[in-house]
């Protein structure tokens, strides 16, 4: 037999393997393999607490298939689980290494760096003088803030639509030959937050009324980055303007190392603050003092005295002027239903 | 005609005034009313902040319950999923199921409302959102015993067809409700006279002396079984409890749902704790 009809042969033989392993839905690629979705698949599955809360323990798998972790096994996070039928599962251990390798490292990954930026941040529980802050039940725990990262494909070429950009694709296959491991880590490298949803993630602290007050924050930032041009662009779900990382994480940092102002490697520090805007990004022929601008202003006459007056002006001016014209209006119409009509017998 | 014409035309102009009216005091000077108010509140915080105290939680009913049942939107690009937020839940949800409007059970019991038994009470849960009560907890036996079960829309009430086929398990709109025989006719257990009942007993509650209530609810638990369906009478493979088959459940399914994997489990489970599950009061108080 010659080589070239053994090839034809193993072609035909592998032919259908290759098309079925190709158009293999994605939940075929689930991290189950102790089949913890017999049960977890439901989802009903839950209990209320002895506190009153709601213990939900569904899974839906197309949706974890398609996060971040769904590579990532079951008991790679569970680690106590491990039998079924199992016990109360212990609270999960984001900092844990897991059976995942990091590829660059060959090591067991682990997300015990972040916690590491963590402490050397606002958010960290301890102080510079290793005393515990006040309040710390208020700093955030990862799950305060994040929900299992969803695989959010931006198309980059030509900015036409978001989703995968199939030429981005077209270039990973020159090199690369497995179409799990092409989707994967294209949508890992490009999935990020929406600006939306990251200031979603901050709101639930930072527009926190009591939280803010407690710790001597001056302003609920969510909501006056919501009065902003940027904020407006934003809630119109545009992509393009900045959310809270982009002013307040130095560019090429890890975005967990969130400085105070009054740190000088902080980028929103008196000397570093004027490069936020005029970044190549942003708005690059700007001078620096655009970054000296009222970005959390709100209508408090301590905080930013200026645009209180300013806004008391505008609403003075069309409030007096517009509400008194509807009322006259009103007035008007109500004659054209009643033109006879007086009061005390006045005509 | 024309004149009555214009006084409809009239009257949608004066509708529209009064909206103008509202939207701009709301953005004018309600917005300072309401600004006034915040700054009250941050006067009150900062008063207990001087204390060094941490505001103490207000355990209102509408922080602990109604606010607990936070909506979220996952802007994902091609899509938005939208979801209920559980604090500190991790893995999304994904969809609503909505609520089961037909129980009259859950209205007294709410649609998590198994806790006794600590190993299996979220197993239970889990049927509940796809099992009527009265499948479990009311046990026609003997000449009672129909063997007919139908599944119910959970918004509507109304008997629809079989669910499974269209969608994930569990995911259903649907519950199973078992039927009865009444003068021969076959009709639901949650007949419209019972769940009148129960609503009316729900609304006059308040009113009742403590005598009439525990003989309403006597009543209204009538049917109840001493001792609910258990487990094994639906997950065997030989004459089970529930007709699969005849509910719409696809052969696959059902040997799914009866297979070795499954019944394994749960004699697992019932293994251990069988004891609790036949004495939940037992259970309760350990």
């Amino acid at each position: 037999m010659s080589l070239k009809i053994a090839l034809k042969n193993y072609f035909i033989l592998f032919l259908p393997a290759i098309t079925i392993m190709l158009f293999m839905p994605a939940t075929s690629f689930s991290a189950d393999i102790g089949n913890c979705l017999l049960c977890h698949k439901y989802p009903g599955i839950s209990r209320v607490d002895e506190e009153g809360k709601l213990k939900l323990f569904y899974v839906n798998e197309d949706i974890f298939n398609n996060s971040v972790h769904a590579k990532v096994k079951c008991d790679g996070c569970h680690t106590d689980i491990k039998e079924i039928p199992h016990k109360h599962a212990i609270k999960v251990d984001c900092l844990v290494e897991c059976h995942i390798i990091e590829p660059a490292s060959k090591k067991k990954f682990s997300h015990k760096d972040v916690q590491t930026f963590i402490n050397k941040s606002v958010h960290g529980v301890i102080d510079n003088k290793g005393k515990e802050k006040k309040f710390k039940e208020d700093f955030p725990t990862c799950k305060s803030c994040h929900d299992n990262p969803l695989y959010r494909p931006i198309s980059f070429f030509k900015r036409v639509r978001p989703g995968i950009s199939e030429q981005s694709l077209g270039r990973c296959r020159v090199c690369h030959k497995s179409e799990d491991f092409i989707y994967r880590s294209y949508n890992h490298v490009t999935t990020r937050l929406h600006p939306l949803n990251i200031a979603g993630v901050c709101a639930k602290c930072h527009n926190d009324l009591a939280l803010v007050t407690r710790h001597g924050l001056s302003t609920k930032a969510v909501y006056s980055y919501g009065e902003t041009f940027h904020g407006k662009a934003a809630s119109f779900l545009d992509e393009r303007i900045p959310n809270c990382l982009d002013c307040h994480v130095s560019k090429g940092e890890s975005v967990h190392q969130m400085l105070t102002h009054k740190d000088p490697n902080a980028s929103t520090s008196e000397q570093n603050k004027g490069k936020i805007c005029t970044t190549i990004d942003c708005h690059p022929s700007a001078s620096p003092k655009l970054a000296k601008y009222g970005v959390h202003s709100e209508f408090n006459l301590t905080q930013s005295p200026a645009q209180y007056f300013f806004t008391v002006f505008f609403i003075v001016l069309t409030g007096g002027t517009l509400l008194p014209l509807m009322v006259i209006i009103f007035l008007d119409i109500v004659r054209r239903f009643f033109p006879n009509a007086s009061i005390g017998g006045r005509k | 005609m024309k004149a009555f014409l214009f006084k409809i035309y009239m009257l949608l102009f004066m509708v529209l005034v009064v909206f103008f009216i509202v939207v701009i005091w709301n953005v004018t000077f309600g917005h300072i009313v309401h600004e006034y108010y915040e700054r009250q509140k941050v006067n009150d915080i900062t008063a207990l902040k001087g204390s060094n105290e941490q505001e103490v939680e207000k355990s209102t009913f509408e922080k602990v319950i109604l606010e607990s049942d936070e909506r979220v939107k996952n802007y994902l690009g091609y899509k938005i999923l939208e979801e209920t937020r559980i604090k500190g839940h991790f893995h999304h949800i994904g969809f609503d199921i909505g609520p089961d409007k037909r129980s009259y059970c859950v209205k007294c019991h709410g649609d998590i409302p198994h806790d006794a038994v600590k190993e299996i009470r979220a197993f239970l849960n889990m049927h509940t959102f796809f099992v009527g009560c009265q499948t479990c907890h009311i046990k026609l036996e003997g000449k009672n015993k129909t063997g007919v079960f139908k599944w119910y829309n959970r918004m509507s009430g109304e008997i629809v067809d079989s669910p499974v086929k269209t969608a994930r398990p569990g995911t259903y709109k649907a519950k199973i409700i078992p039927f009865e025989r009444v003068n021969g006719q076959l009709q639901r257990i949650d007949n419209d006279e019972r769940i009148a009942f129960a609503l009316e007993y729900s609304k006059r509650e308040k009113t009742l002396t403590e005598g009439q209530k525990s003989r309403a609810i006597k009543l209204i638990h009538k049917l109840v079984s001493k001792k609910p369906v258990q487990c094994e009478e639906c997950h065997q493979k030989d004459n089970p409890l529930l007709p699969f088959e005849a509910i719409g459940y696809p052969k696959e399914r059902v040997d799914s749902i009866t297979s070795t994997e499954v019944v394994g489990m749960i004699k697992n489970y019932t293994k251990f704790y069988m004891p609790k599950m036949l004495t939940p009061e037992e259970a309760k108080k350990k």
